[in-house]
């Protein structure tokens, strides 16, 4: 389905390049994180690495607390690591100035979370726009304003949604919500897909179609990096990292 | 300005309740500042237009003797470039004896008796718009209600008054203020009627007493006459509606002794007849010459011409040997515009104007604080939306620029509101202060009891299915429709702005706009403050922390 975007509205030209097995589009090195709580410091990560090449679905699995959202924040630039390194195609992105780090969020990965984290004052089809009303400005969107609406509907229809558009979010079930926030996170076409416990808040048959979905993309040729603390979901992916003790096993 | 920050701040706005309690806040306190100032502007302007509508803009003055030769000095005036028409006026005090009660005991009131040229008059000022019994064109007559005497007159006692005399019988005729007799009812709706048709004003006479002043100062015999009553005037002016009686300059003169007269000399011989040798004529005096300006002078500038002009009138008739009389010295005679004679009552006004402005600046806090608060909550409530859109690529500047411009907007509409509010209060403000003057219908305070029943069962059935905020809300309702029924319904009617405590019948209507436009700066500036505290806290915000809300 990546293909049927119009080419311009590419970030970069990301994982249509063809997959290199032996380029790393993320490369976490050793990187430390440590939260402080007042006096009491708790060292999350303590020497974690990574590596995730093109086209690769990489699972994350680790018990709850280990740290795999913490990892997953660092590559996607969410948060910046204490020590350690988190590079981007080759670029060292925990050195990114505020403003590019916000533009990589926006066009380069795309998050989905457990909890959906879908805007509850703008209905589907705005939350699904809602990367490229961040990344556009006010000249492009003038511009491309009906091009991008297309390709959020077009995305929509695919995920079966074609019939909410208007609805807020807090009229779909959650396995409708999670699919409108994978759509917005396909929005910009970025390389990597961050996912973070996806299924987490879902039966599990619900939870099954949206792996189907994500299977899908990955055969589409989108890099994905998944969080799960479940065996059997991390089965689904190419290859599994386990995170103990907040250091990759 | 990022595009989202555009929806988002319109989702913002009209999906919650909270931001229309701001804008509430704002539209009031904007309101509440533009109809208090615009009222004092307003109040400002009347004391300054009635200048124009009581004695032009110019006085010049020398009380009590008078002014010789001012035929002369008009003349002068009328030849300045600045001034359009002068006219010339006695002004003094006397008593006045009414046509009323029955019987020969009738009341007798003091006045300020103005001897006019009504001609000249009328030029100068604006005495013939102020003259009430008069029919008024079509469409006047037509709002006019059934039992307004000027319905049923004709314009004979419009031209009378603008003659200063009745011209069936040629008697002198007097124009008396609106307020002078008790007989005169001032309506709701600004209009007069007599308490007695009997005693309508222009059916009866009065009589003057004036007090001549002898040269020595030195009071002599006082002098009478009796005037038809030709007209009332109504200048809006509370003071001078309440106190003036107007007589043709003649009469007046006549009765002060400042008419032309001879001269005799008591030193000589007294002849054959047994009277003194007239030596000359003293000429007739006038104690003001009333000036107005020409469209677009201003008052100051035609006060410097005046005074130019009586400098040269004085020497004048003190070089003229024919002269006996000369003019006083320009540095007895007060030459004032208007508004430095009025200087006492609006320097007061102006302060006041001025601190009312600094107090209802607080105003503008208490708009700064109720945002400040409205928008702490909200950006509390936003925390995981704050992180979703970081971890969209939004920047720290665009979620800084959601609450700035939810302020902004939030500004602009309030002061929208509060600025029409503003308006269509002082706009309707007489006909507002009427209808509180009214006793309220029945149906209005049973229909508010009728609510607080209404609320009260839902008070009930929220304690019955123990919802304590329901509880809570109902209750308040409750109290507030019943006690605002009680108040409704014991409300007998109350006027606050009374004329004769605030110098005009009326309140002023006129919308101050240069205010309302910094009013409104004020209050936009003061909303965005008040939302910079808690944007800046929403820029701060971690976007991993927030994300781990749920
Ligand atoms: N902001 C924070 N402050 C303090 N401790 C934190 C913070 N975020 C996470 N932690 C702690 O770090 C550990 C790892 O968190 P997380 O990465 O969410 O683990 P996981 O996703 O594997 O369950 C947990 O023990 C959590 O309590
Ligand atoms: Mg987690």
């Amino acid at each position: 389905m990546n293909d049927a975007a119009p080419s311009h509205l590419h970030a970069t030209s990301g994982h249509h390049a063809p997959a290199t097995p032996a380029s790393p589009v993320l490369l976490a090195r050793d990187v430390q994180r440590t939260y402080r709580m007042g006096r009491v410091t708790v060292p999350v990560l303590k020497g974690a690495g990574i590596e995730v090449r093109h086209g690769e679905w990489v699972a994350i699995l680790g018990s709850s607390g280990s740290g795999k959202s913490t990892l997953l924040h660092l590559l996607g630039g969410l948060d910046r690591p204490d020590a350690g390194t988190v590079e981007f195609r080759g670029e060292d992105i925990s050195r990114f100035a505020p403003r590019r780090l916000d533009r990589y969020r926006n066009a380069h990965v795309g998050f989905v979370f457990q909890f959906y984290h879908l805007l509850p004052e703008l209905n589907v089809l705005e939350n699904t726009m809602l990367p490229a009303t961040i990344g556009v400005g006010r000249w492009e969107w003038l511009r491309r304003r009906e091009e991008i609406r297309e390709r959020a509907r077009g995305l929509l229809e695919r995920f079966g949604l074609a019939h909410r558009f208007r609805h807020r979010p807090a009229e779909l079930s959650g396995g409708e919500r999670q699919r409108v926030a994978i759509a917005r996170a396909l929005m910009r076409n970025p390389e990597v897909l961050l996912a973070d416990e996806p299924t987490g808040n879902l039966d599990a048959k619900t939870g099954e179609s949206i792996l189907d979905m994500i299977a899908e993309q990955h055969r589409a040729g989108l890099t994905i990096v998944m969080v799960t603390h479940d065996q059997w979901i991390a089965s689904r992916a190419d290859r599994v990292v386990h995170l103990v003790d907040g250091r990759v096993a | 300005m990022g595009i989202y920050v555009q929806l988002l701040v319109r989702r913002y706005l009209t999906t919650r309740i909270i931001p229309l309690i701001a804008v509430a806040a704002v539209a009031l306190c904007v309101a509440l500042v533009v109809i208090v100032v615009s009222v004092m502007s307003g109040f400002l302007d009347n004391l300054r237009n009635s200048g124009r509508t009581l004695m032009g803009d110019v006085v010049v003055s020398y009380p009590v003797q008078g002014i010789p030769h001012y035929g002369t000095l008009i003349r002068d005036i009328e030849r300045l470039p600045g001034a359009a028409a002068a006219s010339p006026l006695v002004d003094t005090y006397g008593l006045i004896r009414m046509p009323y009660p029955e019987g020969s005991n009738k009341d007798v009131v003091t006045a300020q008796v103005w001897a006019i040229e009504p001609e000249s008059f009328a030029r100068v000022t604006e005495f013939d718009r102020t003259i009430w019994w008069k029919p008024g064109t079509a469409a006047e007559a037509l709002a006019m209600r059934e039992d307004d005497p000027r319905r049923s007159i004709d314009d004979t006692l419009h031209q009378d008054a603008l003659a200063m005399k009745d011209r069936a019988t040629g008697r002198p005729g007097a124009v008396l203020g609106m307020h002078v007799s008790v007989v005169n009812q001032r309506q709701r709706d600004g209009t007069y009627r007599p308490r007695v048709d009997y005693w309508w004003m222009p059916r009866h006479e009065i009589t003057v007493t004036l007090v001549p002043i002898s040269e020595k100062g030195t009071i002599s015999q006082s002098n009478s006459r009796a005037f038809k009553v030709v007209n009332e005037v109504m200048s809006g002016v509370f003071q001078v509606d309440k106190n003036r009686v107007f007589i043709p300059l003649k009469d007046g003169q006549e009765l002060l002794r400042l008419d032309e007269a001879p001269i005799v000399d008591t030193t000589a011989e007294p002849g054959p007849d047994g009277k003194y040798p007239v030596v000359g004529m003293s000429p007739a005096r006038a104690t003001q010459v009333l000036v107005r300006a020409k469209p677009g002078v201003a008052p100051q500038e035609l006060k410097q011409q005046v005074t130019d002009a009586y400098e040269q009138f004085y020497l004048r008739t003190a070089a003229d040997p024919d002269a006996r009389v000369k003019a006083p010295s320009p540095a007895y005679v007060s030459i004032l515009t208007w508004e430095e004679r009025l200087r006492d009552l609006i320097g007061p006004v102006e302060r006041e104007r001025q601190m009312m402005r600094i107090l209802f600046s607080i105003t503008y806090l208490v708009c700064a604080g109720l945002i400040l608060a409205i928008f702490w909550s909200i950006v509390s409530e936003k925390t995981r939306d704050i992180g979703i859109l970081r971890a969209t690529g939004a920047s720290r500047s665009g979620v800084l620029a959601i609450f700035l411009h939810y302020g902004l907007v939030i500004g602009v509409v309030g002061s929208g509101i509060g600025t029409g509010l503003a308006w269509l209060v002082i706009r309707n403000i007489n006909a507002i202060h009427e209808a509180m003057g009214n006793e309220v219908p029945a149906f209005v305070w049973v229909g508010s009891y009728l609510l607080a029943a209404g609320a009260l069962v839902m008070t009930v059935r929220a304690g019955r299915h123990s919802r304590a905020l329901g509880f809570l809300l109902w209750t308040v309702l409750t109290l507030v429709t019943a006690g605002a029924a009680t108040g409704l319904m014991l409300h007998k009617g109350f006027l606050i702005w009374d004329p004769s405590v605030y110098y005009f019948a009326t309140i002023p209507s006129a919308m101050d706009w240069t205010n309302a436009g910094i009013t409104c700066i004020g209050a936009i500036v003061f909303s965005v403050l008040g939302a910079a505290v808690p944007a800046a806290r929403a820029a701060d915000i971690d976007p991993v922390r927030a994300l781990r809300y749920e």
